[in-house]
């Protein structure tokens, strides 16, 4: 065991590995890449023994192959973002009804917000719609343990379970005890057993469905009654009198108490954490260590299983339910009321909180339990409105007399990220102790100075090779009417000025198709598909042999930066490299697109300018199907070459450098005078930035900036002074 | 509960420098939570990473801090220090970088962006307040120890020098020493002895 400061994904790495997980398999998506990553990492250190770990064309390979796996009894993980299950969902919807035999857990992140995805769709939601289990951890610490206990799960009931962390659960960062070396568990003796039951037929899946109703009636029983999992629902009752009865100080310091089990529980010897908290932190953040869970899920099982564990001197009428990162947002908020509340001399009123950290199959027992006596609830929770409806249905059920306050009723956010300043806002308003966060209105000062702040919108980086694609594509389509559709990666950025050359982004490979529909209904004019190299091979292919099948005249752009950049530059089958070491045949894209039967395929390197507009061109006239491949590496994955160079006597202060392609690299500086730009100003380059990728160069219509030099091209042209040729400065790239 | 907000532009080397704090409060025994704005913000955008340290043994559940919810905010830059002057807490600590990375926004907008005017805005809207504006002169700092890449280190080093932190610029050094690829870790222990030396 070795302390390490490990962000959540990377965390939840280490826990599908030390619980013997064989197969790692996933498409790369913000926010849930860097799982794969580390798996990988750690296999590639050794450090991992026997797992078979890849980034997979895309999610549906990816949970197909695990299924395959799972079927012969391994341990088995899928990991996507929560768009990625939709493309994984035909597998998934069939999976459930046959079921599996290795433990299969599916981790799929959702972005509240979003931050970097296309929609706000709740994966709990998807969970509920499949029917399969879904936890929902609030914090990397209990993350870490749903992942070891959702394969046990898996494995109890033969079901696919989906653990749904969120970006802040995903991409928060604290010390785990981790194990140095992980083995996975070997294939079972008899390994794949060949029934009818793993064939999807009408008969099967009637026979499935009856299958699915009893497990999630037992899993939902186990939620509540068997500690493995019934340390994730939370339940504490805090406020009036709780801190003075049996927490041994208030439902705040309880929280407090989490802390010490956190970094206890991450580890080996969690038992110190567990006669500090009180039920907060046995499931909240005590028990990431399996030695941990039996002390620190203790105090947190009385509260779950046996009802509120601590009783308040009053009891509650008001109750806080939360999930997800929510529930950290609520406790912390919940433990910096009852301090403030401290200071001022008064206490809050008795309240009752909930974590369901087990959204589906919704724990409807511990509903009855927690909502004993109470009047009001309020619901924390991000995306939908999962636990408000569960909540709304037990009470109908129960014919129950509490009001339930969430986003149906205003009372909490509808969308987009909770967090704590808004949670404890609303929690004040809740428990009546409105004074307590009087001052939280903000004065006007700092706020004028944060619109000071320039604007810094997320840009295709300097030398980004994609620039000189969508460049081309304007230049040789001119004044020609053209619609131009995006598709899912860094180059969905070409929307922005000065380039504007996306007018469409769907989903994954939608540009092609997408393409062939407005060639449809609008034939007279050039429709255009940008599409990425990674993204080509996820998802484009069918497009492609859908322009070809049905005769759609499009120019389909492959901009083939040889990785998969926004998600941080991952392989695909077209780069050859993959994850468990050995290097395959890269698979061509030209050949490809020639075997689908695309005749018209131009090759243009995007740096050069001439050759990529004339590429561009000859595509575009191209009456049918054809293609551009738009080849340049990703300057992530290279080095970086020598700054461009402003020659100060030439610049004339036009700006068109900046106007036509807005490079991060080129700046203005209205103060700079020179003989052609007099009191214009001049543009210069940021050599922090420019990597000397020459675009720049090729634009300027007076020459004025000129490729650097290295020292080496330097001392060569000194020596023979000779004039450098822009080939040279290529070697460098 | 000690809370720092770290501002910046990616590339500039914030989220090395909330690992640096984590790891010096995980040394003193403390609960520490951190998180980054990873994902759409490549390079040139702005990115905020969070520490929060439970320095009186007290729990961390979230990983972002409030509004208002700073004790010390560190910024790389001063157009980032202006975005996030909101965080800042009532007698907190606010340690910027007084040199200006341009967007291209600025480049193609008629407004120009001065760095300068911002830096002398913050100084007056906070000298009416309870909070502290400490701004670095980094280009000169650097210079001397002859990398832009201690940028954080010097950012890191000034601000436990200027705050009641419970952090030395001992912890600082272990932590380097601890967080930091070995080649890189004598540039940054000399970037601490320059502040120390102030």
């Amino acid at each position: 065991m070795t302390k390490h400061l490990l962000m959540g994904n990377q965390a939840f790495a280490h826990a599908a590995l030390e619980a013997g997980v064989r197969v790692v398999a996933g498409y790369p998506g913000t926010p849930s890449s860097e799982l794969v990553e580390t798996v990988a990492a750690l296999h590639a250190d050794g450090s991992a023994q026997g797992v078979h770990v890849e980034w997979s064309t895309n999610e549906k390979a990816a949970l197909e192959l695990a299924a395959g796996a799972a079927y012969c009894g391994e341990r088995v993980l899928f990991t996507c973002k929560q768009v990625g299950l939709n493309v994984a969902s035909d597998a998934l919807m069939s999976l459930n009804y046959v079921g599996v035999k290795g433990g299969t857990v599916l981790f799929v992140a959702d972005d509240p917000g979003p931050i970097s995805s296309q929609t706000e769709q709740d994966t709990r939601r998807f969970a509920s719609f499949a029917k399969v289990p879904v936890l929902d951890p609030a914090t990397p610490e209990q993350g870490f343990a749903m992942m070891q206990a959702a394969f046990d799960l898996s494995e109890r009931y033969r079901t696919p379970v989906i653990v749904r962390p969120t970006t802040r659960v995903c991409h928060a960062s604290t010390f785990f005890d981790v194990a140095d070396t992980t083995h996975a568990r070997p294939v079972p003796e008899e390994g794949f057993e060949p029934d009818p039951k793993w064939i999807i037929f009408p008969r099967r899946a009637y026979q499935g469905h009856g299958e699915i109703i009893e497990r999630l009636n037992k899993m939902a029983k186990d939620f509540v009654h068997d500690e493995q999992f019934a340390q994730f629902n939370v339940m504490f009752d805090g406020g009036a009198g709780a801190g003075a009865g049996a927490n041994g100080g208030a439902a705040a310091d309880g929280g407090a108490g989490a802390g010490a089990a956190a970094d206890g529980g991450a580890g080996a010897g969690a038992a110190a954490g567990a006669g500090v908290g009180a039920a907060a932190d046995g499931a909240a953040d005590g028990d990431a260590g399996a030695g941990a869970r039996a002390n620190g899920g203790a105090a947190a099982g009385a509260g779950a299983g046996a009802g509120p564990a601590v009783q308040p001197a009053h009891k509650p009428r008001l109750g806080i339910v939360a999930g997800g990162i929510s529930a950290a947002y609520a406790q912390d908020a919940l433990a910096e009321l009852e301090r403030r509340a401290h200071a001022a001399g008064i206490t809050l009123p008795a309240y009752r909180f909930w974590q369901v950290g087990t959204p589906y199959p919704f724990p409807n027992e511990l509903a009855t339990t927690f909502a004993q006596g109470l009047e009001r609830i309020i619901v924390f929770e991000e995306l939908d409105s999962v636990l408000e409806d569960e909540l709304l249905r037990h009470a109908g059920r129960t014919h129950a007399r509490y009001e339930v306050l969430g986003k149906y009723t205003h009372d909490t956010r509808d969308r987009g990220e909770n967090d704590l300043d808004d949670t404890m806002l609303r929690l004040a308003n809740f428990l009546g102790v409105d004074g307590l966060v009087g001052c939280m209105s903000l004065s006007e000062a700092p706020e004028e100075l944060a619109a000071l702040a320039p604007a810094r919108p997320p840009l295709l980086c300097a030398g980004c090779p994609h620039r000189g694609s969508f460049y081309a594509v304007k230049r040789a389509l001119g004044k020609t009417p053209a619609v131009l559709c995006g598709d899912i990666g860094c180059y969905t950025l070409g929307n922005a000025a000065p380039l504007d050359a996306i007018d469409t982004c769907l989903c994954m490979g939608a540009g092609i198709t997408m393409a062939q529909g407005f060639a449809v209904a609008e034939p007279d004019k050039k429709q255009v598909a940008f599409v990425g190299d990674s993204t080509f091979f996820a998802s484009g292919l069918t497009g492609v042999a859908n322009a070809v099948y049905n005769g759609h005249d499009v120019t389909i752009c492959v901009l083939d930066n040889s990785t998969t950049a926004m998600t941080g530059s991952q392989p695909h089958p077209g780069t050859g490299v993959t994850l468990m070491g050995p290097r395959r045949e890269p698979i061509s894209i030209e050949a490809v697109l020639r075997a689908l039967g695309v005749t018209c395929i131009e090759h243009a390197d995007p740096l050069n300018l001439e050759a990529s507009i004339s590429a561009a061109q000859r595509a575009i006239d191209f009456a049918g199907p054809a293609a551009i491949i738009f080849k340049s590496p990703c300057i992530q994955i290279i080095k970086p070459g020598v700054p461009a160079e402003i020659d100060t006597t030439l610049c004339t202060g036009c700006k068109k450098c900046i106007t036509e392609i807005g490079c991060p690299g080129i700046g203005f500086d209205t103060q700079a005078r020179g003989e052609k730009s007099k009191d214009r100003g001049q543009a210069f380059v940021d050599p922090t930035l420019c990597n000397g990728c020459n675009l720049c160069t090729q634009v300027c219509p007076f020459h004025a900036i000129k490729p650097g030099m290295s020292p080496e091209v330097m001392a060569k042209a000194s020596a023979s002074a000779a004039e450098t040729s822009p080939e040279g400065k290529e070697a460098t790239r | 509960m000690i809370n720092i907000l770290l501002a910046g532009v990616g590339g500039q080397g914030t989220v090395l420098a909330a690992k640096v704090l984590a790891q010096a409060a995980q040394d003193k025994g403390w609960n520490v939570r951190t998180a980054e704005t990873i994902g759409m913000a490549q390079r040139g955008g702005n990115v905020v990473s969070h520490v929060r340290m439970g320095d009186a043994g007290e729990s961390v559940l979230s990983p972002l801090l409030g509004r208002k919810g700073a004790d010390l905010i560190i910024a790389f830059e001063p157009g980032e220090a202006a975005r996030v002057v909101p965080y800042l807490a009532p007698g907190g600590t606010l340690v910027s970088a007084t040199s200006a990375l341009q967007p291209v926004t600025a480049a193609l907008s008629k407004k120009p962006y001065v760095a300068a005017d911002l830096v002398a805005g913050i100084e007056r809207a906070l000298a009416q307040t309870s909070q502290t504006f400490v701004p670095i002169d980094d280009a000169a700092l650097c210079a001397q120890v002859g990398s832009r890449k201690v940028l954080n280190t010097i950012l890191l080093a000034s601000a436990l020098s200027q705050t009641d932190v419970a952090l030395t610029l001992d912890d600082l050094r272990d932590a380097i020493r601890a967080c930091v690829k070995p080649r890189f870790v004598g540039m940054n222990l000399e970037a601490i002895d320059l502040v120390d030396e102030l």
